[in-house]
């Protein structure tokens, strides 16, 4: 077809640059949004607005070839509105929608010429090819209540995105230029799309990244609940009304881990026994997964059921009883090991469908063009709502992800597993070493207080051994001393360490009491070393090292361990002071018998005599026996008086009653007591007198004075005089007796207050005493802490003197 | 019968002496003299060439051992029988009187007539 119409050159210049306003004002409207809707709204308003026709419009095609229409500027006086309505496929036949898109093909209809103009963008053409239309064309066309179309397509990356339509009520020829500048805007159209779309993936692509962001941030902080939470996260950046995460155990100790959130299918009876398992455990999963699942070149393997139906039957069993109608499920892999499954549920939506008839592809009227476009209301419900690209996409980073995020959480868990069970044996290792540092503890405080009794015994001993007054010395098997304490040293006048580890026997014990050497294996010590008995010494000798001996009296007492005999310990004491004690008692004893055997002589001869028929009792030898049975007996009486009133004296069985007596009284009632013997003896007694008091035993005092005096007068010859007197020195009283009798060998003035110790020993009987009198004397006086001696000269007397204490 | 033999007593206690004499002469029929002391004792051994001595041995100055090694000493006094008469009688005492060559030993107090028989024996 031709162009018929030529218009003039002003009017074409006029027109030139109206279109070119027109072609400015409308891309700069484009390009004034990125709004997919505002773009197209602003192209169909523009567009008519230059073309000046009743209705343009925006035809968007689907997948499937039908088509809606998106925007639309329309006179509504002329033409009913299509905004909205979608048309079928069919409308536009796929032999057409790919002339639009390999020719980019433009078509003007002209109903009332019957024509239709094509021309060829992509080659360029700029002539307008006319041709009959086709009559079903143009019957689509009038039932629409078109009388002119104009057609451009707009592609976008090599896609027929839709077609720009204009629509007039009326019968109108667009010209070339309006054509080219349709197609302009078309271009412009186009590039808008491609840009929305480019901001609309810009804008899928951050809402991702921010999903990812979120989930990632959950998932990699390890945690279980947090691994929840990744999950609610990705079912909602995938618009899922549920989803799940199924770990695979992975070994015989762990079980599978299942996280669910929303929505959930139902458990599959597994078998008989009416034990349920998760779907992910049930063999159908398997055979689901290997039969859809994308696994080329892909990391993690996806799988949809677009429409439950499409499961297998256990699997859509399971998913039945929900709202669930489509899933996406992500086989999680990571280092070639799958690690579980992500699953994501979503239920069905409502899909409601304008079309512009009802569609109804078995009415063979459809061969015919359609002579209404009454709209009809498709609805189709709980329909399943497809997955994307980009949501498949989505999915598989997230799920990327949650297969890291379980291998780590599997290798945390591995950790702290192994952490729990290094704690758990750190824990037992150290209650072990705890215990084991409790006993060793207690083990080294039994220890301490072990050594500390040792060396409390230790030091007890040695205190005991320093402290003896006996000496001690160890001897070892061959009779070296091993040790020695202090008094054995001391008694032996060695330094310790002289005998340390010296023989003993050629040191100490060489020799009897007599001189005689004998050897160390006649030696009782080694004796004891030998047998192990216990050997006790009674009269044996010990050398000193000036070669002077003691007697000694010594144990020799083995010193056994378990092996038998290590050595002797030897206590040894020196007896010379008990031996001279023995002696002293013995010579007591000796002279005591003596004295009491001596009276009894007398008297038991006299009434043995007296007894028998050898004398006649009224001669005067009977007589005589008598007398001299009587004195003896009164001898002996006195003599055992005396005895026991020293004895009790000495040993203090006699309480010394003291109380405050006037020595002058003392001294007075003494002399009254031996006047008569005075006068007996034909001796004088003179007195002076201290008045003074003194604490004293009155009668002992006076059993004292009495004594002196006696002896004194006893020793006087006739017509002497015996004097008592008394005078205080310092804080003592000192009483004194003088006699001028025989006076006192020098060598008796010490022993004549000792026991039968008179000067001489007829004495006693001559003089009637008993021996006894001044060591009686001696202790009274001792007893009331004074002192008594005896000052004299051969043949001119005695003077006896005793001190007291005034105090007492 | 034994009216020719002689006893000196030596003994330095009074009443010993003057008993034992009286016993001796009423029991033994014995010539009894007596000493008292061990110097006077001598003195009269020598002088009286007793028959038997019965000598006390705990005396003053001169005691009963010192006295019969004096007559032991004397030729004259050495062939009289001695008899010692002592009050000591602990054991060790008696075991050093044993030591001497005497006739006999008596501890005090004696029987009258046990002392008697004893001298007897020892007079044969």
């Amino acid at each position: 077809m031709k162009d018929n119409k030529i218009t003039g050159d002003r009017t074409k210049n006029k027109e030139l640059d109206s279109w070119g306003r027109l072609l400015h004002r409308t891309i700069d409207r484009i390009r004034q949004s990125l709004e997919l809707s505002v773009i197209l709204s602003a192209t169909v308003a523009e567009v008519r607005a230059f073309l000046n026709t009743d209705r343009v419009k925006i035809y968007q095609f689907d997948e499937d070839g039908s088509g809606e229409v998106v925007a639309e500027s329309v006179n509504l006086d002329k033409l009913p509105s299509l905004l909205g309505q979608h048309f079928p496929a069919e409308d536009i036949p796929e032999s057409m929608r790919e002339l639009y898109l390999q020719e980019r093909q433009r078509t003007i209809v002209n109903i009332a010429s019957r024509q239709i103009g094509m021309s060829s963008s992509a080659k360029k053409e700029t002539d307008i090819e006319f041709r009959p239309v086709d009559p079903c064309h143009a019957e689509y066309l009038i039932a629409m209540g078109t009388q002119s179309s104009l057609v451009v397509p707009i592609l976008d990356n090599h896609h027929l995105w839709g077609l720009l339509v204009s629509h007039h009520s009326l019968p109108r020829i667009v010209t070339k230029q309006e054509l080219e500048i349709v197609q302009l805007v078309a271009d412009q159209t186009s590039i808008a799309i491609a840009q929305s779309n480019l901001l609309e993936s810009t804008r899928t692509q951050a809402q991702q990244e921010a999903s990812i962001n979120r989930v990632g941030k959950s998932l990699h902080s390890m945690t279980e609940i947090e691994l929840q939470q990744a999950l609610q996260q990705t079912v909602t950046a995938l618009q899922g009304s549920g989803g799940r995460v199924y770990i695979i155990p992975q070994n015989a100790d762990s079980t599978a881990q299942l996280y669910v959130s929303g929505e959930q299918p139902v458990s599959i009876p597994e078998t008989a026994d009416r034990t349920t398992i998760p779907i992910e455990e049930h063999p159908d999963w398997q055979t689901w997964l290997e039969n859809t699942a994308q696994t080329h070149r892909v990391i993690q393997p996806w799988a949809i059921a677009n429409e439950i139906n499409s499961l297998p039957p256990n699997l859509e069993l399971a998913f039945k009883p929900s709202q669930i109608k489509s899933i996406l499920t992500i086989q999680l892999v990571y280092r070639q090991k799958t690690l579980g499954y992500l699953s994501i549920f979503r239920q069905g939506i409502d899909v409601e469908t304008i079309w512009a008839k009802r569609p109804d592809r078995d009415d063979p009227r459809n061969l015919f063009p359609r002579r209404s476009f009454e709209t009809w209301r498709e609805l189709q419900q709980n329909k399943a709502r497809p997955w994307t690209d980009s949501e498949i996409e989505l999915a598989q980073t997230l799920g990327s992800h949650f297969a890291i995020a379980i291998d780590r959480y599997q290798l945390y868990q591995q950790v702290h597993n192994l952490n729990l069970s290094l704690e758990r044996r750190v824990q037992e290792r150290t209650a072990q070493l705890q215990e084991t540092n409790q006993k060793l503890v207690k083990e080294i405080s039994d220890r301490l207080k072990t050594r500390a009794s040792l060396e409390r015994l230790s030091h007890q001993n040695e205190l005991i051994l320093n402290s003896a007054g006996e000496g001690i010395y160890g001897l070892d098997m061959t009779g070296k001393t091993t040790f020695v304490n202090p008094a054995a040293a001391e008694i032996l006048g060695y330094e310790i360490n002289e005998l340390q580890s010296q023989p003993m026997h050629e040191i100490v014990n060489h020799s009897t009491a007599e001189g005689v050497v004998y050897s160390w294996q006649d030696n009782p010590i080694y004796q004891t070393l030998q047998t192990g008995e216990v050997n006790y010494i009674s009269h044996e000798i010990f050398w000193r090292k000036d070669r002077s001996s003691f007697p000694v009296e010594y144990v020799s007492t083995p010193i056994k361990e378990k092996a038998g005999i290590v050595g002797a310990v030897v206590i040894f004491k020196d007896i010379t002071e008990r031996q001279i004690i023995d002696r002293m008692k013995d010579e007591f004893i000796s002279v005591v018998s003596h004295e009491l055997r001596t009276p009894l002589t007398s008297i038991r001869s006299s009434i043995t005599l007296l007894s028998s028929d050898r004398v006649d009792p009224q001669s005067s030898k009977s007589q005589r026996l008598l007398e001299i049975a009587l004195d003896n007996s009164n001898r002996l009486v006195r003599l055992i008086n005396d005895i026991l009133d020293l004895e009790r004296i000495k040993s203090g069985k006699v309480t010394m009653v003291k109380a405050s007596y006037n020595a002058s009284n003392i001294m007075t009632d003494t002399v009254e007591i031996v006047h008569s013997m005075a006068d007996k003896a034909q001796t004088d007694i003179t007195v002076k007198p201290l008045s003074l008091q003194i604490w004293v035993d009155r009668d002992r005092i006076i059993q004292t004075l009495t004594n002196l005096l006696s002896n004194a007068i006893k020793f006087s010859p006739p017509n002497t005089t015996v004097s008592l007197e008394a005078h205080l020195q310092g804080d003592e009283v000192v009483f004194q007796v003088k006699d001028r009798g025989r006076g006192i060998p020098p060598e008796h003035l010490e022993t004549i207050f000792d026991r039968f110790q008179q000067v001489d020993a007829s004495d006693s009987r001559d003089r009637g005493g008993t021996g006894l009198g001044l060591a009686i004397c001696r202790s009274i006086v001792q007893q009331h802490g004074g002192q008594i001696w005896v000052e004299s000269t051969l043949g001119q007397g005695s003077t006896f003197y005793f001190t007291l204490p005034v105090s007492g | 019968m034994n009216m020719n033999k002689k006893i000196l007593i030596i003994d330095d206690d009074d009443d010993i002496r003057e008993a034992t004499q009286i016993c001796l002469e009423l029991v033994g029929d014995w010539n009894i003299s007596t000493a008292s002391s061990g110097k006077e004792g001598l003195v009269e051994a020598i002088a009286q060439q007793p028959d038997l001595i019965l000598l006390d041995v705990m005396m003053p100055d001169m005691d009963g051992l010192e006295t019969f090694t004096e007559l032991q000493a004397n030729s004259v006094t050495r062939p009289i029988p001695v008899i010692l008469l002592t009050a000591k009688a602990q054991p060790a005492e008696l075991r050093q009187f044993t030591q001497l060559e005497v006739s006999d030993i008596i501890t005090k107090p004696y029987d009258p007539f046990d002392l008697s028989d004893r001298i007897a024996k020892v007079l044969g």
